[in-house]
């Protein structure tokens, strides 16, 4: 079984993250505003929320798909918030890889495997023959069950599970000590989905490697995740380990998340109704709030009264 | 409740012809359905589910050809008089006139695509209603606004004339709801309707779609493959797969006492909230491309629990209780004793120690 330090330094420290989009003059999209969070080495992060919370966004700042217009980003003890030199940048590419959603879109329709995978080795230069390459690019091929033939065979020649293989062995090819999975499994059918969660839970325990695993199915979330963080409108509202979240969610926003989940348990199911949540009228201002600590690592995100409305609420 | 069937497929089997070859999609399929009841097709991508519901409709690609079958639907004139009629055998102007959206009426799966992006919403939730019930325009646009009101769209009067753009996702499926209401359909037919939606307007979604039904008593067959929506809407549910029906029975019977290998499959790889489980019980492989006709059961390659026969001759479905029958050579009484894997005992176990729990309570 997995064992994760949490006395050591943290892999991924993000503070105060935020992340605007200036559409016009009048206009800013606030996507994020204001997330912190930690991710150790070897640990999942989950992250969940609607569409539109800026769950995305946030695995595209840390990244640095985009440039984060305020707040601190520091992975593996450099900076990588503002301008990075150019060292750091090559770091950063080799140590975080990620995996998105769309297989289909998201590889070369005019590349083969081999090539697809290898991108990385080419750019950073880490093989010192063709045949070391080859054979290491067979060997991440063979542990995320695939064969060693499908090397020279192209993205439409594969069905959508085996093509996200490719995506995930192309992400684990450099040996990223982060991995950010942004709904890396909702495109694919259930028995597939299933077959892929399972592969990364093996890698994980193989390579120790850490991942920030973004979603919308919270059943799967609780079930890979070691931490979880629930955003709304681009607050992180409320974090602390799967049991704390899951057993004991305290903001009325993870409250209705949670209720509405469907369960396979048609008895219970016919009895259960979703506990419904509106931001506009439920009076909470994201902005005023500060984070509380329930209990353990368990926070949330709110005013003073506000916590003892929520706590009342849930007797 | 009467018990009126309303919906019988027999022996459904249809071919498409492609440049590839001929794809065998569906391969013999039985459906009942009663009034006032719902019923669930699952299966995973490619198993015909929605090409079932194509043949239904009448709107069926033109590669496709029935090979046999009937699908006989039971309506009843404006005038109170019976009728029945095997889709399949009318054109589609006839169809078109007498039974799409009028008496079988289609949500689909992401409301973006199946609504017409340049009409106001109340234009298009009248149309149907101008055309079959030949009412003036006057009268279609009060109806549109009950319609609205019915599918908990608030401030309805300025709703009805925004376009489709100006609405959230979830709002847009409640528009193409209300449109698929508005002629008074006895079927309605739900092909993945949530899975494009956030989980709490899933949910929100899902309740409408069930106040609606048994307000107006209609019937509803729902395409998923989200075993938690099954779960909360079904009476019955069909397992699909590669085109054929693997498993049928009662709600409570797939879930609690599931034979299929398949079903079993299914059911684990969807983690419930309590699974502690290391790890998921998979199935492994894809689904059989059915450009090539499967020898002997289709799911056999993937099955762990195959016998020697499921390679050489398809199962029949054997009969388990009146409602509940499921196609696997295990139920034979010829077949060796098995185990069902202890993932899923365990799970279902689980599921039944938490319906007590909640059925207490009551």
């Amino acid at each position: 079984m997995r064992k994760i330090d949490y006395t050591k330094e943290p892999l991924l420290k993000v503070e105060d993250l935020k992340q605007h989009f200036k559409m016009n003059r009048n206009y800013t999209v606030k996507a994020v505003d204001g997330v912190s969070f930690s991710i150790w080495p070897g640990e999942t992060y989950g992250l969940v929320g609607e569409s539109g919370s800026g769950k995305s966004t946030v695995g595209r700042s840390v990244i640095r798909l985009y440039d984060p217009t305020d707040g601190k980003i520091i992975f593996d003890g450099d900076d990588i918030s503002g301008k990075m030199s150019r060292k750091t940048v090559e770091d950063l590419r080799v140590k975080m890889q990620m995996i998105f959603q769309d297989p289909m879109a998201s590889l070369n329709p005019r590349k083969n495997v081999g090539d697809i995978i290898g991108e990385g080795l080419d750019i950073h230069k880490s093989y010192k023959s063709r045949d070391e390459r080859t054979a290491k690019i067979k060997a991440i091929l063979k542990k995320v069950g695939l064969a060693e033939e499908h090397i020279s065979r192209y993205p439409h020649q594969f069905s959508g599970g085996q093509r996200q293989r490719v995506g995930i062995a192309r992400a684990l090819i450099m040996n990223p000590k982060l991995v950010i999975a942004d709904e890396c499994i909702s495109a694919l059918d259930v028995s597939i989905q299933a077959q892929v969660v399972n592969l990364m839970k093996d890698i994980q325990e193989e390579t120790g490697t850490a991942y920030l695993f973004i979603a919308h199915d919270l059943s799967m979330v609780k079930y890979i995740s070691d931490r979880i963080g629930v955003l709304h409108l681009g607050h992180l509202v409320e974090m602390g380990s799967k049991d704390e979240i899951f057993d004991n969610p305290v903001h009325p926003y993870t409250r209705s998340l949670l209720s509405a989940i469907p369960t396979p348990n048609p008895i219970a199911e016919k009895t259960r109704t979703a506990i419904p949540y509106d931001y506009a009228s439920s009076g909470i201002d994201y902005r005023k709030g500060t984070y509380h600590l329930i209990d353990g690592t368990h926070y949330v995100k709110c005013t003073d009264e506000e916590l003892k409305r929520f706590t009342e609420d849930k007797q | 409740m009467e018990n009126k069937k309303i919906l019988e497929i027999n022996n459904l089997d249809i071919t498409f012809t492609t440049t590839a070859g001929e794809v065998h999609a569906i391969r013999g399929i039985d459906i009942d359905l009663e009034k006032g009841e719902t019923v669930a097709i699952v299966g995973e991508s490619g198993s015909g589910k929605s090409v079932t519901m194509r043949a239904v409709m009448g709107i069926l690609a033109k590669n496709a050809r029935v090979n046999s079958g009937t699908v006989k639907f039971h309506y009843t004139h404006e005038d109170g008089s019976d009728a029945e009629v095997d889709i399949l055998t009318k054109d589609k102007k006839w169809i078109r006139q007498h039974i799409n959206g009028k008496r079988i009426a289609m949500v689909f799966q992401d409301p973006m695509t199946s609504l017409d992006p340049t009409m106001p919403i109340g234009k298009q939730i009248m149309e149907g209603m101008i055309k079959h019930f030949k009412i003036s325009k006057a009268e279609a646009w009060e109806r549109a606004l009950k319609l609205l009101n019915e599918v908990g769209i608030t401030n309805a009067e300025k709703r009805i004339r925004h376009y489709p753009h100006q609405l959230s996702g979830g709002m847009r499926q409640r528009v193409v709801i209300a449109i698929a209401l508005s002629c008074n359909p006895d079927l309605l037919i739900c092909d993945e309707p949530t899975t494009a939606l956030d989980v709490n307007i899933q949910a929100k979604i899902i309740e409408l779609i069930k106040r609606v039904q048994k307000e107006r008593g209609i019937s509803v067959i729902y395409i998923t493959h989200d075993l938690g929506v099954v779960a909360k809407v079904a009476d019955y549910v069909d397992v699909m797969y590669a085109g054929k029906i693997v498993e049928k029975g009662n709600v409570n019977e797939i879930f609690y006492e599931p034979a299929h290998p398949y079903t079993w499959g299914l059911l684990s790889a969807m983690p419930d909230l309590d699974t502690d489980d290391d790890r998921l019980y998979t199935i492994p492989g894809s689904p059989p491309n059915l450009l090539y006709e499967p020898e002997g059961d289709a799911f056999a390659p993937r099955n762990s629990y195959a016998l020697k026969i499921d390679r050489l001759k398809e199962p029949p479905m054997f009969e388990i209780s009146k409602t509940h029958s499921a196609a696997t050579w295990l139920l034979d009484p010829r077949a060796p004793k098995f185990e069902i894997p202890v993932e899923i005992r365990n799970r279902i176990e689980r599921m039944k120690s938490v319906a007590k729990l909640e059925g207490s309570d009551e």
